[in-house]
């Protein structure tokens, strides 16, 4: 009698588990930086997300706030959301509250709505807390193919952080990404507003060290190169470059 | 003398026809079509009739209307409350429909009470009648005496639209949003 | 449009209808293009989009985002067809043509286009999806819009409703490519008097309307064209029913009237024609409580009364009564009084509601036109949109959807507006065709009439000044209910007072359910009869109930703001022993001993037409133009102007739902109610 409730109940339950139909954005989009704050494209009221959140532009800000909206003809301020949705989010410190959005609205003079769309829509605007450091790795063939899963691996043995998770601390945030536009510099990393590139398992974990230790890692390439010159010393364009008349026939 | 007789009394007929000044009935039509297959005419006429009477005939030689309204009511067997209560709606059913149908009013609807289905007493409520042209639906609802209401198909003003609208600079067309 | 000749056939006796043709000249552009739709040659103005083109030509090209009343979206690229010597197919719904295309709608590039869709008719017939199916959450909106969002195909058809035509800008689009998904990002209510129009518009049925759900099939549902009562804007619907029963309401397009929209009363207050209907007669017995009885003794109780009384019977209209019920009523009561002596042009929307979109100047007195007739504040705010119309109000400073510039409240700035002394007043003359809105809220004021007097004034003064000329009205009255203007044309006077200060013997409330007169103001010994559908006030009070028909149950005239006359046409029998209102007053004339002259709904309807024959011009406005002669008269008006700022009933959206009996009735509209005002604490409603 009680096994067979046992099993009716087991049987609704695991029915039941199938019919909950998990949004598949949610599951699968790695494709922007990571599902957890960016699959979700509705609000949803958290402790420190929310109506009530208070957000205020600094005097500071407002003034350039303000600089920002005199760029723009009269009647067309709101093309400033996008700096002013940026100037917020940096003023809070890598996200965007809700009412960060809000204030944005009402110094355009433009409906929530319009602002929610914007914010919504580029990857860059965050709109739940993330740490202090948001490292965002490419993943993406070029540096996958250069060892990108090593520093994936890396930051998870340092940080203990899977990509969405923030650090208990709330230094870190790690997300997973696709191309940056570093390729040439592969395998690489963006760390709030500075890539490190042609990363080795070394130097993740030193960088890493370096932003723990409250200092800031020299941004840049890791493997000696300025920027996005061959790695081993140039192959061509080793000479002076010739000058006017260069190859052009005798008789003319 | 019975030819003049006729002719005299269709020539009435048919001032009463112009006075009326109501539309050709059809079935008026092939009866005078068959009277003029039949008639036999006099071989020398104008010898015969006076100048007034060649009017005549010249007058009815062609076809005359005659104002009588084809009502089939009295034979139909219809019962007289389908007939004598009943209105119609003259329509085109949909925005691209080419027909004019017939829309009777409604009656009573109930549900049946073994298997809650619909059920109605109204025999015309479930026909559908289609009409090529709104004159014939017209014609039918006269001679099935009904009383009936022509709806007009609804003027459509052109509408510029315009996508460059979204984008207009100083215009409340302006869209933010797509 | 509906078009009858009853009065033109009653004059002639006979059954036969005449039929004017509906022959409108459409103004052609000088210079046409010719293009050719599959080799067909057509001739369009230049600037026609390829998809207008086809249409003329017959041929119509698939859409989903596209709709003739919104803005070009072109997102769904259903529409994609080819262009000779075009490399990519286009989006027939943007593209305007040029001369000479040759457009195929049904190439092989074309179809190729088109297969990116995935229904039946138009699709692949193989699936390619190999991945997790997408699925997005739904939304809450509202008690009206049910929301199957992983339907949506994002066409952005309600977004773009909800901002242009709505005026709400809640809706949008948030995310992006895979994961965009439409909403209101929030949690908030979609906070409209419109709201359900975006049902109609979805093509794919992710909105869907909440009270309808899984109440039937289109299939078994019979359709009955009708109009609509709920305001006095007499909006053209199809009412769809089954065995007896309302199923739901929708629009029927009538570019004169709604164009194709429908406010949210008018659609979905039909569930309040179920309940607390009246369905048998009913007699107050010796302990004050109505009885139900047989037709024959609530009428013979009615008639001793009406015989007794001697002359001393008052009678109120109700927001929903009928001109046939209501010149029955007329003709029973008041046999010897006259019909109205009021100029038309005085009570009607003279600019009629297509006028709106020619106006550059539109000035609310004491109007809430949002929520007093929505679908001619849509008309409004189209012409705001589209032809920069300037608007303005005098009276609370109500959200219209449209900027509005708020004069003011005080009654005094009527007159400043006359004699020039206000700010406003150079921007009003300079007005080429200027419109004044006055609210019938204004004119029910103790200083109606000073104030309507000024305004006449005012606007005549206007008119002899505007560019519109002779030809533009610039006086218009805002109705707020279906009867009213009926009521005015024969001979009905507006307010109760006269009843107040001489209460009759016998007073016959016909669906007047809106407390104009309580029981307080009459003497015990007033006999009350109350005709109507609705257990509502009118019957609470009365001593008689006769139970009449509804608007979906009767064939019957309404005449709206314009003075446009329109029939309902009957979709169901009045419920239980309940008829239809003019046969009940012809019922009960027979035993008052002055039988009334009509025994069938044309003989009612050839007396209408004797009394005001634009009663029975169905579908059309019949031309009023007595203005020199109303101002004349208006100049005639002296009275002292009260303190009292000028105001409205309804301000707000919750003010919308319930304004007449059957409205009242409807647990859809309570619904409305409770969640706007729930609403209300919602922080993210800005």
């Amino acid at each position: 009698m009680l096994s067979s409730l046992a099993r009716a109940l087991t049987s609704t339950s695991v029915r039941s588990v199938r019919n909950v139909h998990r949004s598949a954005a949610a599951c699968s989009d790695s494709l922007f930086v990571n599902y957890r704050y960016h699959s979700l494209l509705q609000h949803r009221d958290s402790a420190d997300n929310n109506v009530d959140t208070p957000f205020e532009f600094t005097a500071e800000n407002l003034k350039r706030a303000q600089a920002i909206i005199s760029i723009y003809p009269d009647g067309h301020k709101k093309a400033a959301v996008i700096p002013l949705l940026d100037l917020a989010q940096r003023q809070v410190g890598n996200w965007l509250p809700i009412t960060a959005m809000h204030e944005v609205a009402k110094l355009l003079d433009m409906p929530r709505m319009r602002v929610y769309e914007v914010a919504t829509f580029y990857t860059m605007f965050m709109r739940n807390p993330v740490g202090k450091y948001h490292i965002q790795v490419c993943t993406t063939t070029p540096c996958w193919l250069r060892g990108s899963d090593d520093i994936m691996v890396t930051i998870h043995e340092k940080l203990g952080l899977k990509p969405g998770e923030t650090t208990k601390d709330g230094l870190f945030t790690l997300s997973e990404v696709e191309c940056l536009g570093a390729c040439v510099n592969a395998p690489m990393m963006q760390i709030n507003d500075d890539y490190y590139e042609d990363l080795a398992v070394a130097d993740t974990k030193e960088i890493l060290d370096t932003l723990t230790a409250g200092k800031k890692p020299k941004a840049g390439p890791r493997n000696g190169r300025f920027a996005a010159e061959p790695a081993g010393g140039l192959t061509s364009l080793t000479g002076p470059p010739p000058g006017p008349g260069f190859m052009v026939r005798d008789d003319l | 003398m019975a030819l003049r007789l006729s002719t005299s009394l269709l020539s009435q007929l048919s001032r009463v026809g112009r006075l009326q000044g109501r539309a050709v009935s059809t079935s008026a039509v092939r009866y005078v079509d068959d009277l003029t297959v039949k008639q036999v005419e006099p071989k020398d006429t104008k010898s015969i009739l006076a100048s007034e009477e060649v009017q005549h005939q010249k007058a009815i030689s062609g076809y005359i209307t005659i104002d009588t309204p084809v009502d089939i009511t009295p034979i139909s067997g219809v019962p007289e409350e389908h007939i004598k209560t009943r209105r119609v709606v003259i329509k085109l059913p949909s925005k691209n429909a080419m027909q004019w149908r017939l829309f009777f009013d409604e009656r009573e609807r109930w549900e049946n009470p073994l298997m809650g289905w619909s059920s109605t007493a109204d025999p015309l409520s479930n026909i559908q009648v289609d009409f090529s042209s709104q004159e014939d639906a017209i014609a039918f609802c006269d001679k099935n005496g009904w009383e009936w209401t022509v709806v007009d198909p609804p003027v459509k003003p052109p509408r510029v639209k315009n996508y460059g609208a979204n984008f207009s600079w100083n215009k409340r067309t302006r869209r933010s949003t797509k | 449009m509906l078009r009858i000749g009853a009065s033109r056939l009653l004059q002639h006796g006979g059954r036969h209808a005449a039929v004017v043709s509906a022959a409108r000249t459409q103004s052609s552009a000088p210079d046409k293009i010719e293009v050719f739709i599959d080799d067909m040659p057509v001739m369009v103005p230049p600037g026609t989009t390829v998809l207008q083109a086809a249409a003329q030509a017959g041929v119509e090209i698939p859409r989903f985002c596209y709709h003739e009343r919104l803005s070009v979206a072109g997102n769904c690229r259903m529409c994609l067809v080819e262009v000779e010597k075009s490399v990519k197919p286009v989006a027939a719904c943007a593209m305007p043509v040029m001369k000479g295309w040759r457009i195929k709608t049904d190439s092989e590039m074309t179809r190729k286009a088109r297969e990116g869709d995935q229904s039946m008719a138009f699709g692949s017939d193989r699936s390619r999806f190999l991945e997790n199916k997408r699925a997005v959450e739904d939304k809450n909106i509202g008690p009206l819009v049910k929301t199957i969002m992983t339907r949506c195909i994002h066409c952005t058809r309600c977004v773009r409703f909800a901002t242009e035509i709505a005026g709400v800008e809640d809706l949008g689009t948030t995310g992006r490519g895979t994961n965009m998904e439409i909403g209101t990002y929030v949690e908030k209510m979609l906070l409209s008097e419109l709201s359900g129009n975006v049902i109609d518009l979805c093509p794919v049925g992710a909105l869907t309307s909440k009270p309808y759900a899984f109440t039937a099939r289109p299939w078994e549902i019979r359709r009955t064209d009708s109009v609509d009562v709920m305001d006095a804007v007499g909006s053209n619907i199809v009412v769809n029913h089954r065995t007896g029963e309302v199923l739901r309401i929708l629009p029927q397009v009538n570019e004169d009237i709604n164009e194709e929209w429908l406010s949210d009363k008018s659609r979905f207050a039909y569930d309040g024609l179920k309940r607390q209907r009246l369905v048998y007669p009913m007699v107050k017995d010796s302990d004050g409580e109505l009885r139900p009885c047989e037709w024959e003794d609530a009428l013979i109780v009615a008639a001793k009364a009406l015989k007794a009384a001697d002359g001393s019977v008052a009678a109120i209209a109700g927001g929903l009564a009928d001109a046939e019920a209501l010149v029955a009523l007329k003709d029973l009561v008041f046999p010897d009084a006259g019909t109205g002596t009021d100029l038309r042009s005085s009570y009607l929307l003279n600019t009629k509601i297509v006028g709106v979109e020619e106006a550059d100047m539109i000035v609310f007195v004491g109007a809430n036109p949002r929520f007093e007739a929505p679908l001619f504040n849509t008309r409004v705010r189209k012409a705001w949109t589209y032809n920069e119309l300037h608007a303005a109000m005098i009276g609370p400073d109500v959200n219209l959807t449209y900027d509005c510039e708020h004069l003011g409240d005080d009654a005094s700035i009527i007159g400043k507006l006359l004699d020039g002394s206000h700010p406003f007043s150079q921007r009003l003359t300079a007005a080429k065709r200027p419109m004044i809105v006055v609210g019938t809220s204004l004119l029910a004021r103790p200083d109606g009439d000073v104030l309507y007097a000024q305004l006449l004034q005012l606007s005549q003064k206007l008119r002899s000044s505007c560019e519109g000329g002779s030809e533009w009205r610039v006086f218009n009255i805002l109705h707020r209910v279906a009867s009213q203007v009926a009521a005015l044309d024969l001979g009905y006077t507006p307010g109760v007072a006269d009843i107040r200060n001489n209460p009759p013997k016998v007073l016959y409330l016909m669906g007047a359910d809106e407390g104009a007169i309580t029981r307080e103001d009459l003497p015990k010994d007033t006999l009350v009869i109350y005709q109507g559908h609705h257990g509502d006030q009118g019957a609470e009070m009365a001593d008689v109930v006769l139970p009449g028909a509804a608007y979906t149950e009767k064939t019957a005239t309404y005449v709206n703001m314009e003075g446009r006359a329109q029939q309902t046409q009957a979709a169901l029998v009045p419920p239980g022993m309940a008829r239809e209102d003019w046969k009940i007053i012809r019922a009960l004339s027979e035993i008052v001993d002055t039988r009334l002259p009509y025994d069938k709904l044309n003989d009612i309807r050839n007396r209408l037409a004797e009394v005001s024959p634009n009663l029975t011009r169905y579908g059309d406005v019949e031309e009023a133009n007595y203005f020199a002669q109303a101002t004349a008269l208006a100049e005639m008006v002296s009275g002292k102007k009260g303190a009292a700022p000028i105001d409205v009933p309804q301000k707000k959206l919750e003010d919308f739902y319930m304004t007449n009996s059957i409205t009242r009735a409807s647990p859809t509209m309570a619904k409305c109610i409770a969640a706007v005002k729930k609403e209300a604490a919602n922080k993210y409603i800005e």
